[in-house]
């Protein structure tokens, strides 16, 4: 039977289709909690109205409760490290869970623009063209580079690496395609199971 | 009744065919899967064919790649072990991938003649993206293969390789072995420091402040070596160590130890006949060896509490630097223990005390004079006559009074003629002892010998300065 119906609607907890990693603690490593900011930041970059579809895709999933509000959403994305306001306090193991389902769910939403974006990339590159030839991409890519420097503190170790506009443009890309792996089916159990890699005993 | 299940997606066409296990139900599972087929158009042309084997392969391999890409830590595939049939690598080019499959040809045994080269079929991005979700789709598809399930895992921190590579990694631990030896080297041509083992403090102090006793003649090798002499043999250890020659730490020592070695020898058996002992004495009071002087002092050595009193030095064989009293220890059947010293300090000191100062020389007498008293034998009876000496005695004593350095009560007993003069002394504790010439006792020894009736008197300077003076029996009634 073909399916080409889209995946049905996510059940309310959604967050029990995640499985809790093997951790030791109850928080997140340090690398998952820059990734899941960085995905954010990137969904931001593509999509102008991201941060309120952020609120928004909680608010429907119900995940109200983890994540609280404008507010609350920048506390937990201020756990990353690389942040300028970076919060000292831990990103739980729920927490992630929920921003992991936001990532994916507005992923999924964006998938035609990720999509048309990366083949755009690819067909520049065989051709050896640098991005700025594909308008859209040249704007997310100008977009991702001013949100990341705005946000991040220059003097961090993690955020001197991405000094330069290659190396942002680098990390925007690799974002964009990772966004689009998420865009799938098992978009969120992939990307959950991807935080803890080389994490977990 | 044969089904076909097709998975479609712009850039990947997954096609499974197989026998459903309830023919009436088109929507009835899988029961056996003939053959799964995977078209890439865009890629390849070629059509990716196999059974359940190259199926499984295909859907860890496709889950494997996805979660490298998405979290950048490379899955380590066991060394050693088969290439699987399907298998993803990142391409040269960024954001390109090797899909490779092992070709196989139907129903033959792979050999030398007809072996294929495995088939690689780069893919970009989205391509592979498309190939996964066409996975992932019949993953969550619970209507054709319900037994395969999705499987994830986070990568053991086991079997992630450090970024860092070998080289890198090793180079602070080579470093530092490095510096290590050369640090060995440089300090082979160091000599090692030599050890010599000191006394404590406390003991290196005592002898000190025992030798600050005024009155004390200096002491040479000759006089040591002579003491030495006399002593003759035993105790080879102590043989070079030079001899106690101040009467009142002999004295002092004497009493000490008696008191001691009778203390400690309370609960033994006594012994047939006497045990005689030679033993060296050091000024702190320690005894630092002994020898028998009778065969049955020798048997009985192990009764006496000689043994545990020894002071056992550190370095046994070091020759006794310390200065030594020498007594001879005798253990009576009776229980008691008597102590005399081997030699009289008065013969060593006469011939320094000529060479003194006339301090000296009254000092000299005055140590003698300090040797234990004679017990008295013609009291003086008159009690009127006692207080008078008392008061006598307590005036004298106070006119030539100084401060003293004790810092507890000095007690002595002072032995007075019929007439007043005092015949002799004697300390009664041991800061007495030690601390006699800052009283005005020797200066007042008017008459050494006297065979008129004499009297007994307690003198006290107590610690806070005061002088107490009574007579030795007692206030006469």
């Amino acid at each position: 039977m073909p399916v080409d119906s889209p995946p049905a609607p996510q059940p309310p907890l959604v967050i029990d289709t995640l499985a809790n990693p093997g951790l030791p603690s109850d928080e997140c490593p340090r690398r998952a909690r820059i990734q899941l900011d960085l995905l954010l930041l990137a969904i931001e970059a593509l999509d102008l109205g991201g941060s309120e579809a952020m609120l928004g895709t909680a608010r429907d999933l119900g995940l109200e409760g983890l994540v609280k509000g404008r507010v609350h959403l920048w506390l937990l994305r201020g756990t990353n490290p690389m942040r300028r306001y970076s919060q000292r306090q831990p990103l739980n193991i729920e927490e992630a869970k929920a921003l992991v389902i936001i990532i994916c769910t507005l992923a999924r939403r964006l998938t035609v623009v990720v999509r048309q974006l990366l083949v755009g990339y690819q067909q520049l590159a065989d051709k050896q063209l640098s991005p700025e030839h594909h308008f859209r991409l040249a704007d997310y890519l100008s977009r991702f580079r001013s949100h990341f420097r705005a946000r991040m503190n220059p003097r961090r170790a993690g955020v001197i690496a991405y000094s330069s506009d290659e190396k942002l443009d680098e990390l925007a890309l690799e974002l964009l395609q990772e966004l689009l792996l998420c865009a799938g089916v098992l978009g969120p159990q992939r990307l959950w199971n991807s935080l803890f890699d080389g994490e977990v005993s | 009744m044969t089904v076909q299940r097709q998975y479609t997606l712009p850039h990947c066409n997954l096609v499974l065919e197989g026998l459903s296990a309830d023919a009436n139900d088109p929507l009835s599972p899988l029961a056996v899967l003939m053959n799964a087929e995977c078209h890439l158009p865009g890629a390849t042309d070629a059509t990716l064919s196999g059974g359940r084997e190259f199926l499984d392969s295909l859907v860890a391999a496709v889950s494997r790649y996805g979660q490298q890409l998405l979290s950048g830590v490379p899955y380590p595939r066991a060394t050693g072990s088969a290439p699987p049939m399907v298998e993803i690598k990142p391409g040269d080019l960024p954001y390109h991938h090797h899909l490779i499959v092992q070709q196989q040809p139907l129903g033959d045994r792979v050999n030398d003649v007809n072996a294929l080269p495995p088939l690689d079929i780069q893919l970009t991005t989205v391509q592979f993206y498309d190939l996964m979700e066409a996975v992932d789709q019949l993953l969550a598809d619970t209507q054709t293969l319900p037994d395969m399930k999705a499987q994830f895992q986070a990568v053991s921190r086991r079997l992630v390789r450090p970024t860092e590579p070998m080289t890198k990694r090793a180079t602070p631990a080579a470093l530092g072995a490095a510096a290590l030896a050369a640090a060995g080297l440089a300090l082979f041509f160091v000599p090692p420091p030599e050890f010599e083992p000191t006394r404590p403090e406390s003991e290196a102090s005592a002898p000190a402040a025992a030798s600050a006793v005024p009155g004390e003649p200096p002491r040479t090798d000759g006089e040591t070596s002579e003491a030495v002499a006399a002593d003759g043999d035993s105790l080879d250890r102590l043989e070079s160590a030079p001899a106690i020659t101040d009467a009142a730490t002999i004295a002092l020592l004497q009493s000490d130890v008696t008191q001691r070695l009778q203390e400690a020898w309370a609960d033994v058996p006594r012994p047939s006949g006497d045990l005689a002992y030679r033993m060296a004495v050091s000024e702190d009071g320690d005894i630092l060896g002994y020898q028998y002087e009778n065969d049955l002092a020798l048997e009985e050595v192990d009764n006496t509490p000689l043994p545990q009193l020894t002071f056992v030095p550190v370095a046994g064989a070091e020759p006794v630097r310390e200065r030594v009293a020498q007594f001879v220890a005798t253990f009576t059947p009776d229980g008691e223990v008597r102590l005399e010293p081997t030699e009289t300090p008065a013969e060593t000191e006469e011939p320094e005390t000529n060479a003194s100062e006339t301090d000296t020389s009254k000092a000299g007498t005055s140590e003698a004079d300090a040797a234990e008293l004679p017990t008295l034998e013609d009291k003086v009876t008159d009690s009127d006559r006692i207080r008078e000496l008392n008061s006598d005695l307590y005036d004298s004593i106070l006119a030539e009074l100084e401060p003293l350095s004790a810092n507890e009560d000095l007690r002595f007993r002072v032995r007075l003629t019929e007439t007043g003069e005092v015949v002799g002394y004697e300390p009664v504790n041991a800061a007495a002892g030690l601390l006699v010439n800052e009283t005005p006792l020797p200066n007042l020894v008017t008459t050494a010998d006297s065979t008129a009736n004499q009297a007994d008197f307690q003198v006290v300077f107590t610690e806070s300065g005061v002088l107490e003076v009574n007579p030795w029996d007692g206030w006469p009634q």
